[in-house]
């Protein structure tokens, strides 16, 4: 307390400088940190989207030489179509199942907690073998192939231009729907259970408390995990490239797999600097849309 | 939730057959859930147990009829494959990455919460906007950077930037700000420094939430394989996740597919019994996080 009154009546530097000494010093290395191993990537990344990378000759400015190559390879357009539609494939086949399985399992009179370990437990598997697994899965000999001949039904050929991307979104349902499942369920449970007996004697039935009551509890999550998978999915090309690779004739070329394979394939470091600053411009705007539409929405 | 408390369903509706029809339907949904859980993990099991005319056999078996333990011996002897060294380099990436995140990040958070920092509204607005930048959008300047560091095909350009971790950061710092000023204010008058304080009083008093990041943190460095095999390049220095992917389940691997999945189920176990084991401390991270991807 002394030291504070000092520095209030006497602002020498000297007690300006202990007044901040210790903060500082605990936060210049992580500044340092940051500065180094991210925001000059981060800036890094939109100069070099105007250079042509070269190791051994040093880098040459070209202006927009690098973007008019990107905008014009026939596959900029495959990759983002393949994107938007492993984003919709994403919300069509998983979105919807984490909510119905968490009202499902709060409702449960016994085994709650072993269905949500249960639900769970695959997001604790490595992507690495997530996807030797699946590749074995949807093999053609594999046990879904062999479980459907069993049937008498026709084999499925997962890794066929059609199918590819279907297979992985499927993949992924598998391994992500329980994080999302456990924070549903928090959320379902936390609803205050006199609503239900309320609507219960003004006789809403069981699906019209569903209807009225839990999901609008939830909506402003569903939007929240809806916002969050975008985004991740936006950004998706590690399965794509484990499993095919692209392949078959491009049908799972993503963008950010396209990149990936631009700079770490073909060494074009400039050009795949340009991919990522297009995405990261496109990435901003979307937000700063979405900003605005949140403002409007919040001021009607 | 307890027998007697009521959920969305009360006693009552049971006594409706279209009630009881749709809850049937319901812990149908839920089995066929489970079921589908689980399978994958039982057949891999089981799969990396077989002979390797078994695997392919037709119908499928589900159990083996010969435990095959040897599988798991010819992983790690038979072929051109050190597991022992992936492994050795996962628990060395991780355990500087905790050690570099947690010193850093600790401290960092430690003095925007309760320290005195010049600009700290800027201060935390730097750190925190990074949150807001996906991470893919700079993975090639990123390489670029790392390389004209000179830090490409060493374990640095894992722990350096495992310390520029935003997200880790907030969980800190949140966790800190819950610490009551009059202990930090006690020790003070007592004598002890900044430095003391952080390590005598907020260290110890946020054991739950460090170790949620003990946890996210190795997950994140036993699941992530390409970013490792992009800045290691020599065999011996790949993480266990990049070496199975670079050796094993490549398209074309030729090892067999009996002892891949014995490679497989192994690479999977830590992870698998880590989170049966914390599952607690997982849970209580996942919602700590709000919604982590």
């Amino acid at each position: 307390m002394e030291v504070q009154l000092n520095v209030q009546t006497n602002s020498t530097v000297r007690k300006r400088i202990n007044w901040y000494l210790w903060g500082t010093l605990f936060v210049i290395p992580e500044i340092i940190l940051f500065f180094v191993f991210l925001w000059v990537p981060i800036v890094k990344g939109i100069v070099y989207s105007f250079y042509n990378i070269d190791f051994v000759e040093g880098n040459v400015f070209v202006g927009f030489e690098n973007y008019l190559n990107v905008f014009h390879d026939s596959l900029f357009w495959i990759s983002i179509k393949n994107t938007f539609y492993y984003i919709i494939l994403g919300i069509v086949l998983g979105f919807w199942i984490p909510p119905l399985i968490a009202i499902s399992v709060s409702e449960l009179k016994w085994f709650q907690g072993v269905a949500r370990i249960v639900g769970y437990l695959p997001s604790a598997v490595p992507a690495i073998v997530l996807y030797g697994m699946w590749q074995w899965f949807f093999d053609a000999v594999g046990p879904i192939n062999s479980f459907l001949s069993s049937l008498g039904l026709s084999k499925i050929d997962f890794f066929s231009p059609h199918m590819a991307m279907v297979s992985i979104v499927l993949m992924e349902t598998w391994q992500n729907f329980g994080s999302a499942t456990l924070i549903y369920i928090a959320a379902v449970v936390s609803i205050p259970k006199d609503i239900y007996e309320a609507a219960e004697i003004d006789g809403a039935g069981v699906w019209q408390r569903i209807r009225y009551i839990t999901l609008p509890s939830i909506k402003t999550l569903m939007m929240l995990l809806l916002l969050l998978q975008l985004i991740s999915t936006s950004q998706g090309f590690q399965a794509h490239l484990s499993m095919t690779n692209g392949g078959p004739n491009n049908a799972t070329l993503t963008y950010l797999l396209w990149m990936n394979q631009t700079a770490f394939t073909n060494l074009d470091f400039g050009k795949a600097s340009t991919m990522g600053s297009i995405m990261f411009f496109f990435l901003v705007l979307l937000s700063i849309i979405y900003n605005l539409f949140q403002r409007r929405s919040d001021a009607a | 939730m307890k027998s007697n408390e009521r959920g969305l369903i009360s006693p009552y509706d049971f006594k409706k057959p279209s009630v009881k029809i749709g809850y049937s339907l319901m812990i149908l949904m839920i089995i066929v859930m489970a079921v589908t859980m689980i399978y994958p993990f039982l057949n891999t099991f089981f799969s990396s147990l077989k002979t390797r005319e078994e695997f392919f056999s037709f119908p499928p078996t589900f159990l083996p009829k010969q435990w095959l333990w040897h599988n798991y011996v010819a992983a790690w002897t038979d072929f051109d494959l050190p597991l022992a060294t992936f492994l050795k380099n996962t628990i060395f990436i991780y355990l500087g990455n905790i050690a570099f995140s947690i010193i850093f990040i600790g401290l960092a958070a430690y003095a925007l919460s309760h320290l005195r920092v010049p600009f700290k509204k800027w201060v935390t607005l730097y750190f925190l906007s990074t949150l807001l930048i996906p991470p893919a959008t700079y993975i090639v300047p990123n390489f670029l950077n790392l390389q004209s560091l000179g830090l490409i095909n060493t374990y640095w350009a894992f722990w350096l930037p495992s310390a520029t971790n935003a997200f880790f950061l907030v969980l800190l710092k949140s966790f800190f700000d819950g610490i009551h000023k009059e202990i930090l204010e006690a020790a003070r008058i007592d004598g002890a420094s900044e430095l003391k304080s952080f390590l005598r009083i907020a260290v110890p008093l946020s054991t739950p939430i460090l170790g949620t990041l003990l946890i996210l943190s190795f997950s994140t460095t036993w699941n992530d394989f390409y970013w490792p095999n992009i800045v290691m390049q020599d065999k011996t220095m790949y993480p266990l996740a990049t070496g199975i992917y670079r050796y094993v389940v490549y398209p074309q691997s030729v090892i067999p597919w009996s002892i891949r999945f014995a490679v497989l189920a192994m690479a999977m176990a830590p992870p698998v019994v880590f989170f049966i084991t914390f599952q607690k401390f997982i849970v209580r991270g996942l919602t700590v996080s709000g919604v982590k991807g």
